[in-house]
């Protein structure tokens, strides 16, 4: 299937499940809300004709500087092994306590990317089995890849001029 | 015995928890796995990983597109001018630009020499691991003539870079192409050789017939892709189904097998170096003349000479290389297949000089959940099999 046959057949199906569909440089791109997102995925998954049996990548996006509501984005691929199609979900997520179902269920393969999106943006993801961190230590504190943690600065962990330091990091400007 | 957080041993039931890695021979990298033995036999696996994170997707936040490739090279260090390709792509696909077939093709016979690369330290490591030790000379032998050939090209042997936004860093000498078809008209001889030392083996086919075994719905579940994905009969591989690159133009096959154990994925991966072969010679009978790069001055650097003659020229390079080119606004994936199976990069772009979230999608990280499944039910002896059978890459892991 094309990519508008794949939006067509989900806006038909799913008309009251999904924000907006359109395929933006011919990827078909599919907006929901998290509560949709199970149902979109089983649908998706166990329809014959478009039989996402691939679940490729999640992505998390944090789009706090480029002034998005809502702040956080759930960003999921899907491939079709058998009929050789794409679509790619996505799941915007509020600020506040953001949260978004799992889909682990359905695909073993989201088990990793679904525990890097808790550990990389703090996004809790409701119902996973074996929801810890993945990449940072157990013990770390803030998740990396919001974009309002800072890239330049990092404790210092031992020096006598400590506080010095600290306030010079503070004034270095940042790299963009 | 005593149990601790991240223990070493335990031994409250019958069975032991033991830990391999972090810094195991065999774990190629720094994998880490916490295996729960009922005496030989492994009972479950589980990956802990991580080991490695360099937060490379973090740093290509404050970073210009061109700035983001010799980054993309850190990521699956095997497969340099795979990621390269991978990410230009992305990118390429949201400029909009058209690759000049010159270009195209250059980029083939790099990634391809790159694969054949990739896959001789995997069958040199593999064997290894099962105790072959010739093999590993030998595969060694092979890959520093591809090593040589990136020097001479690129000036790198390994983090080539060679791969840019809108074409490739330089074009290819005829003394390089000649380097190439030498390697490419003796290669063929030498993978008899590998293959009359393991192929019907029996001490080989006893350590990997059998083992690891992962059948087809497993596999698609599990995110496995490429050789490991094609060893479990599921014939599915970027080069055919969504040529990328101008792969369509080139005649090769897609070597499968049924069984899902280890040993049908040695088979694929010895078969799928005959076939990059094949593409190679392809690629240099075919190779057309013309532009290695996209002439559009807004994103590929002007040549040299004509920098001391014309104003525009020098302007244009004054802008490329101090502020760098800007990409539309907007998000796209476009996957290829590398060594180890589906590579792409995840990229939005605000419309800056800047990505700004940039994600690979690592074929290692999303075979390790397999790879443990496989694992398990196995005895301890055949764990370092299967990881050898997958080929994971720590740095493409933990990123």
């Amino acid at each position: 299937m094309t990519s508008e046959e794949i939006i067509e057949k989900i806006k038909s199906e799913l008309a009251g499940d999904i924000l907006s569909a359109e395929t933006p440089l011919g990827d078909a791109v599919v907006h929901l809300e998290p509560s949709a997102l199970p149902k979109a995925c089983e649908f998706i998954k166990n329809d014959p004709e478009l039989d996402f049996d691939y679940l490729t990548n999640i992505s998390g996006v944090d789009y706090l500087d480029m002034d998005r509501e809502p702040r956080f984005e759930a960003v999921y691929e899907f491939h079709s092994i058998d009929k050789n199609h794409s679509l790619r979900l996505r799941v915007g997520i509020e600020e506040e306590s953001p949260s978004v179902p799992t889909i682990s269920h359905l695909w073993k393969s989201a088990g990793f990317p679904e525990r890097e999106l808790f550990d990389m943006f703090g996004i809790d993801v409701a119902g996973h089995p074996d929801l810890r961190r993945l990449i940072m230590p157990d013990d770390w504190e803030g998740h990396p890849l919001r974009r309002d943690y800072s890239l330049t600065t990092e404790d210092i962990a031992f020096s006598f001029n400590r506080d010095y330091k600290s306030e010079l990091v503070k004034k270095k400007p940042q790299t963009r | 015995m005593s149990v601790t957080e991240n223990g070493l041993l335990e031994r409250d039931k019958d069975t032991m928890t033991l830990n391999m890695g972090p810094s195991h021979p065999s774990t190629h990298g720094v994998f880490r796995a916490v295996l729960e033995m009922d005496g030989e036999l492994v009972g479950t696996a589980k990956p802990d990983i991580g080991y490695l994170h360099t937060g490379i997707e973090k740093t290509s936040e404050a970073k210009r597109y061109a700035h983001v490739i010799p980054m993309t090279d850190r990521l699956d260090y095997l497969n340099p001018p795979g990621n390269n390709l991978a990410f230009c792509l992305s990118t390429e696909k949201l400029l909009g630009i058209e690759i000049p077939e010159r270009s195209q093709y250059l980029r083939i016979i790099h990634c391809e020499l790159a694969r054949i690369a990739s896959h001789l330290v995997w069958l040199a490591t593999h064997a290894l691991d099962i105790g072959a030790m010739t093999v590993f000379l030998y595969c060694w032998r092979e890959r520093e003539e591809i090593l040589d050939l990136n020097e001479e090209i690129s000036g790198v042997r390994m983090m080539t870079s060679y791969i840019r936004v809108g074409g490739v860093a330089q074009d290819a000498t005829d003394e390089w192409l000649r380097g190439v078809r030498k390697f490419v008209d003796h290669f063929s001889s030498k993978i008899d050789e590998y293959e009359k030392l393991l192929t019907k083996n029996p001490i080989w086919l006893d350590r990997t017939q059998g083992v690891g075994v992962m059948d087809r719905e497993s596999a698609i579940n599990y995110g496995m892709s490429g050789p490991a994905l094609r060893a479990s009969d599921v014939d599915f591989d970027f080069r055919k189904k969504r040529p990328y690159s101008g792969y369509e133009k080139f005649e090769f096959d897609v070597p499968t097998r049924s069984e899902g154990d280890v040993y049908a994925r040695y088979l694929v991966r010895v078969e799928e170096m005959r076939e990059s072969r094949k593409i190679l010679e392809q690629a240099l009978r075919n190779l057309p003349g013309g532009d290695y790069r996209n002439p559009n001055s807004k994103v590929t650097l002007p040549d040299r000479d004509k920098l001391k003659s014309s104003m525009e020229v020098l302007i244009h390079h004054f802008k490329l290389a101090s502020e760098g080119f800007t990409v539309p606004k907007g998000e796209t994936y476009v996957p290829i297949e590398g060594p180890r199976g589906e590579v792409g990069f995840y990229i939005v772009s605000d419309g800056s000089a800047v990505p700004y979230r940039v994600k690979l999608r690592a074929p290692s990280f999303m075979a390790i959940p397999g790879m443990c499944k496989m694992m398990e039910g196995s005895f301890i002896a055949d764990v370092v099999a299967v990881i050898g059978s997958i080929d994971i890459v720590m740095g493409e892991v933990d990123r």
